[in-house]
């Protein structure tokens, strides 16, 4: 009699429900912030870990120009380190010879390559100058010179919105 | 059971939709939305520098009357004066100033741009500065005075930058 009682008292093994709903909720909130800070940008800008990018009331947008990238421990043209940096001070450049700089070499290739195909239109004629806000100006003035140059004296300085 | 009352029994049953296949949507848009996603605003300022050009003939445009300001950043102070081919040194030499910084404070910006805001009220049509830091300046320094003479907070000053090194 005991045991027909306790089978008596034996359910039937019904599968959990999982509770989704606020899982659904919170889904839906990641997305909107997502689409929200969606880039829209014609190219991502992977920035190094080491740059820290001065802060600025600027609002304009970036164009597609040649990234010069300038870190406390390297020169970067495109995805191309060119040069290492020690103290503030770019490691085999000689301030009275600049054209015989790689950067030099390699912007005066970038300058001929635009030329050549300049049937499109849309020719990187600047540069878009992404530098470390910590480097002093002696740095910067002779990576600029250099620039300048090769023929690019105008540039587009990478800073980051401030936030108002 | 009568009719009525199945109807009822029907009509309180809840409804579950089904989730799933939102959530899976959901799940592959979401990394892909965070890899496309933008966290920094990355912004530009136009700048320049000086290069050899032939000098324009502006004669057309002289009652015009145009300054160029050139701001100088020292270590321990802010160097400002006008130049211009339509207007007299002799009143060009007003704007010329010194706002002189503290060992350890910032830059006096403020000061700065109320000088600058004066040179544009006398010669609206004016719009470029030349920025000449100084080879200790921080680059970020170099920006911040370049924010303060491009806009008054967004009413344009200076909008063409040009940055120079010091020559001599």
């Amino acid at each position: 009699m005991a045991l027909g009682k306790t089978r008596k008292h034996t359910r039937q093994f019904v599968p959990p429900k999982i509770q989704i709903t606020s899982m659904m909720d919170m889904f839906t909130i990641i997305i909107i912030f997502l689409l929200f800070s969606f880039s829209d940008k014609p190219e991502i800008i992977q920035m190094r870990k080491d740059i820290k990018l001065p802060e600025s009331t600027a609002n304009m947008d970036y164009k597609e120009n040649i990234k010069l990238i300038l870190s406390q421990t390297s020169v970067q043209l495109e995805d191309e380190v060119i040069a290492k940096l020690k103290d503030g001070k770019v490691i085999g450049l000689n301030p009275n010879k600049l054209k015989q700089s790689t950067l030099y070499k390699r912007l005066i290739v970038y300058r001929y390559n635009a030329n050549k195909s300049k049937t499109d239109g849309e020719n990187k004629n600047n540069v878009l100058f992404l530098c470390d806000k910590r480097l002093p100006f002696k740095t910067i003035n002779s990576i600029i010179k250099i620039a300048a140059l090769a023929g690019y004296p105008n540039f587009q300085f990478g800073v980051l919105k401030k936030e108002s | 059971m009568s009719k009525l009352g199945r109807h009822r029994k029907r009509a309180i049953e809840d409804v579950d939709i089904d989730l799933v296949p939102i959530m899976n949507m959901f799940l592959v848009l979401i990394p892909f939305l965070l890899m496309s996603a933008c966290f920094f605003q990355l912004k530009a300022i136009n700048t320049s520098v000086p290069v050899l050009s032939e000098a324009a003939n502006d004669v057309s445009k002289k009652e015009k009357l145009k300054v160029t300001v050139i701001v100088q950043i020292e270590k321990d102070r802010i160097s400002l004066s006008a130049i211009s081919d339509s207007v007299r040194p002799e009143e060009l030499d007003k704007w010329g100033g010194q706002m002189i910084k503290g060992e350890k404070e910032a830059y006096p910006l403020d000061e700065v741009s109320i000088c600058l805001q004066k040179i544009k009220e006398s010669y609206p049509a004016s719009d470029t500065v030349i920025v000449i830091p100084g080879e200790d300046v921080i680059y970020d320094t170099i920006i911040q005075t370049m924010d303060v003479a491009r806009f008054c907070k967004s009413t344009p000053l200076f909008p063409n930058v040009v940055l120079s090194g010091k020559v001599g």
